[in-house]
């Protein structure tokens, strides 16, 4: 999900709260860090679609995971290498090659996507609030008014470390997972043999899933922070293994919500419709506290998304457009800025506020939009990453081409055949 | 006489019999250092293969269409200093020097005197008008704001105040650099900021070793570090070396110790000294953040006398604002501070002892940084003198360092830059 490189690179988290997190998690000391941008990748729009998909299908979308990370180093590989070596973004490099309408194109769709996954996070905050009794129509306005002001106060640093550690309580699904111990010989084999239903529901929660975790904004993201730290290309052997040591320990958590779903609901029969059912799946655990504990989780988890994802789109869309950005500025030297950013906390809050809105639902369905719009940003990175006069030496090997076509196929089937399910 | 470079891209080229001849890939215009600079060629498509070159002599008009003035026109041969504007100039980002920003080239604006002058490159559309252009709204754009009675807002640099940046051309780069170089330290910071990485580091390289110092001081350390990284040993060292003590030990500290001290090595030695002594306090003490470069006078001076002494000396050049004069005795103990203001105002012959403050507010090197923030804030200092237990003096804590502390840190720094 798109936040979580946002975390992953260090860039928001301020270095003491790395430390506590390192002496917290000291038996995985390098792990540590990466555990816990992987607990915060799991936020509304994260956990609502692993539960749905774990809830409805089992173990049946375990190996979709498999997928996914092999997919997610790819693609966060391919835009790293192309920042290091440019040292530019990549709407950036699309707008240079190919043009404004090329750019603005994968821009409209970056911001798309991205208030689709904010709502989701208010969304969240909403049925977070609902868990705990409170009315969500005065918590959701609430919240906005505080991302908000936090952000443009520039206090949000001192709410952050609160926030990631409630969002650890998604390392609570591990644990959980192993305790039901489920029937481990099954789950590999779910894991490695794909099964496919060809109906539209399926397909929906396919690439619901891919959404979570392979997409546009993630690469654009993951390219704009190797070029602006200035990754040197003889030194990227680090960087790429961060990015494998990233997807790899996200999707792992990932796949453990859906485990640990699948374990205690698919096999009652319960079938997560709401953020009821799905605080359900951590009772092996907290047992009676299991709501509270989800409850807060998310809380903590779609905050730090709220705060964070706003706030990267604007300042991406403005320095795609040349406008002033950054909240130092006052309002009159930067309208569009601010403009856009309250715009997107407004819009996000509204959709949630709208009255038998399924909440649930919209957490993960806006993924879908994430996963969709994937392939047409694919064929403007591969044209870059192949293209001998930008990469020189690094353009890519032909197995990531290869790779790279047959995922984005997959989407494009995906979507084609859930189009046409929902249809006909 | 105008048109845009987006409405002459891709459209049909016709001969003087009107003959289709192939489409408008892209204009080539001379060298970019005059300051609106003629249209040499055109580079013709025809279906596939390498574009055609037509020169300028043979158009007769590029808008409303693009038509020739003969059947075959002879072949423009390139010089190697032509600049393609589609594929060099558009969507890249040039320097707005009169602006001092850094802008995107929407659209290209080419003008031509009268109706049969040559065209040449008049300036550079950065605003919105030339995005829609682009996107081919901007007629009914305009239409809907003569409806509502406003002007058009056109947003358009002339080519004599932009500095075009092609990291891979050095030699272009180095037109730029004359037009760059003129802007203030604090303006070029920002630039170079706000650019790519390899870009950002390509400019600054350009420039005076002074105008990269100045610069320098402006620009956030983990930038910093990374751009002395891609210096030439020789050259990093002449930068520090121009910058002020206490901002070249913060960059310094910042790097490998091994790159240090090789620095270290190559830098003069009183420098490297004085940077040595600043980098053994930690970075958030009255130590870590002083300079080294302040005003003194010995004891006993007149006011006259101590004024010629500032002039002779070499220290009092160095420090970059000279609001106070420090009066140490033989062992650099601090004696007193006088004013420059008490100074300059006070009879020649009157001796400092009488106009100097004997008991000034000081502050030790292991001083905790806010501490020192709130002493400057409390006794409204610009500058508070760091000594020792032996009262000996080791620097000067200015003000705008003092205060970093107890201001948050903007957001802006923590935010990395996209796209």
């Amino acid at each position: 999900m798109a936040f979580r490189k946002l975390l992953n690179r260090g860039q928001l988290i301020p270095r003491p709260v790395r430390r506590i997190a390192q002496r917290v998690l000291f038996f995985l000391s390098i792990m540590g860090p990466g555990l816990i941008t992987a607990s915060a990748d799991n936020d509304a729009a994260g956990v609502a679609t692993y539960s749905m998909v774990g809830s409805y299908y089992g173990y049946g979308m375990l190996w979709v995971i498999l997928w996914i990370t092999v997919g997610e180093v790819l693609v966060q590989e391919m835009a790293a290498r192309m920042g290091a070596v440019t040292g530019k973004g990549l709407t950036d490099l699309i707008r240079e090659r190919f043009g404004v309408k090329p750019a603005l194109l994968v821009i409209g769709g970056l911001v798309l996507a991205n208030l689709g996954t904010t709502a989701a996070q208010f969304a969240g905050i909403a049925a977070s609030a609902q868990l705990f009794g409170l009315p969500h129509y005065l918590v959701v306005p609430l919240a906005a008014v505080l991302v908000w002001w936090l952000v443009v106060h520039g206090s949000y640093e001192r709410v952050e470390k609160v926030l990631l550690v409630l969002s650890l309580y998604a390392v609570a699904y591990i644990i959980a997972a192993f305790r039901v111990n489920p029937p481990w010989a099954e789950v590999a084999r779910a894991t490695l043999v794909p099964t496919i239903k060809w109906e539209g529901g399926f397909m929906l929660a396919l690439l619901a899933t891919f959404g979570t975790t392979m997409t546009p904004w993630g690469a654009a993201y993951m390219q704009a922070t190797v070029a602006d730290k200035g990754v040197k290309i003889k030194d990227f052997a680090y960087t790429r293994m961060d990015v494998v040591v990233g997807a790899t320990l996200g999707n792992v958590v990932s796949a453990f919500v859906i485990l640990c779903t699948a374990a205690t609901l698919f096999a009652r029969g319960i079938r997560v419709e709401g953020a009821e059912e799905a605080a359900l799946a951590l009772e092996p655990i907290a047992g009676a506290w299991a709501r509270q504990l989800f409850a807060g989780g998310l809380m903590g988890a779609s905050l730090l998304a709220a705060v964070v994802l706003p706030l990267a789109t604007t300042y991406a869309v403005c320095e795609a457009f040349g406008w002033e950005r950054g909240v130092n500025h006052s309002f009159g030297d930067a309208p569009w800025f601010f403009g856009l950013y309250t715009a997107m906390i407004v819009v996000s809050a509204l959709v949630v506020l709208i009255p038998g809105l399924p909440l649930f639902q919209l957490m993960w369905l806006s993924q879908v939009v994430n996963a969709v719009l994937l392939p047409a940003v694919m064929v403007y990175m591969l044209l870059l990453a192949n293209n001998k006069e930008i990469m020189g030496q690094w353009i890519n090997p032909r197995w990531v081409n290869v790779l790279s076509v047959i995922l984005s196929l997959m989407i494009v089937v995906a979507t084609v055949v859930m189009l046409v399910d929902l249809i006909f | 006489m105008t048109t845009f470079l987006s409405q002459i891209l891709g459209k049909p080229v016709w001969d003087s019999t009107g003959q289709r001849v192939g489409s408008c890939a892209d204009i080539l215009v001379e060298d970019i250092a005059s300051g609106f600079p003629l249209v040499r060629a055109m580079a013709l498509k025809n279906g596939n293969g390498e574009p055609r070159l037509i020169p300028a002599e043979s158009i007769s008009w590029l808008a409303p269409s693009i038509i020739l003035n003969s059947v075959d026109p002879p072949p423009y041969e390139p010089v190697g200093d032509e600049v393609w504007l589609a594929k060099q100039v558009l969507d890249r980002q040039v320097v707005d020097t009169d602006g001092r920003r850094l802008v995107r080239v929407n659209d290209l604006q080419l003008v031509r005197a009268n109706a049969d002058g040559p065209y040449c490159l008049g300036g550079v559309d950065v605003g919105g008008l030339g995005l829609l252009r682009r996107l081919g709204v901007a007629n009914p754009t305009a239409r809907l704001y003569k409806v509502l009675g406003k002007r058009v807002p056109h947003s358009i640099v002339p080519w004599s105040e932009v500095a075009p940046l092609q990291a891979q051309e050095p030699l272009r780069l180095k037109v730029s650099r004359d037009r760059i170089s003129g802007l203030r330290p604090a303006d070029i910071a920002q630039i170079v900021t706000e650019l790519d990485r390899p870009m950002g580091e390509a400019l600054l390289n350009t420039l005076s070793t002074e105008t990269i110092a100045d610069a320098m001081e402006e620009i956030e350390p983990e930038l910093q570090a990374s751009i002395i990284g891609t210096m030439a040993p020789e050259k990093a060292a002449d930068v520090l070396e121009e910058m002020g003590p206490d901002e070249a030990a913060d960059l310094l500290g910042d790097l490998h110790p091994s790159q240090r001290s090789r620095l270290l090595n190559l830098m003069q030695d009183e420098d490297a000294v004085d940077i040595q002594k600043l980098l053994s306090y930690p970075d958030d003490t009255a130590g870590g953040i002083m300079t080294t470069e302040y005003a003194t006078i010995p004891d006993g001076l007149t006011v006259g006398e101590a004024l010629d002494h500032l002039r002779q000396s070499d220290l009092a050049q160095e420090d970059e604002a000279l609001y106070y004069v420090y009066v140490l005795d033989e062992h650099d103990q601090l004696l007193g501070v006088v004013g420059l203001r008490d100074l300059v105002l006070s009879p020649a012959d009157r001796p400092v002892r009488e106009i100097m403050e004997d008991d000034p507010i000081t502050v030790n090197p292991l001083q905790p940084q806010n501490e020192v923030g709130r002493i400057v804030a409390r006794y409204n200092l610009l500058a508070v003198p760091v000594v020792d237990e032996q009262k000996v003096m080791h620097g000067i804590v200015t003000v705008d360092d003092a205060i970093d502390a107890i201001i948050p840190t903007a957001w802006k720094k923590r935010l990395p830059h996209f796209f």
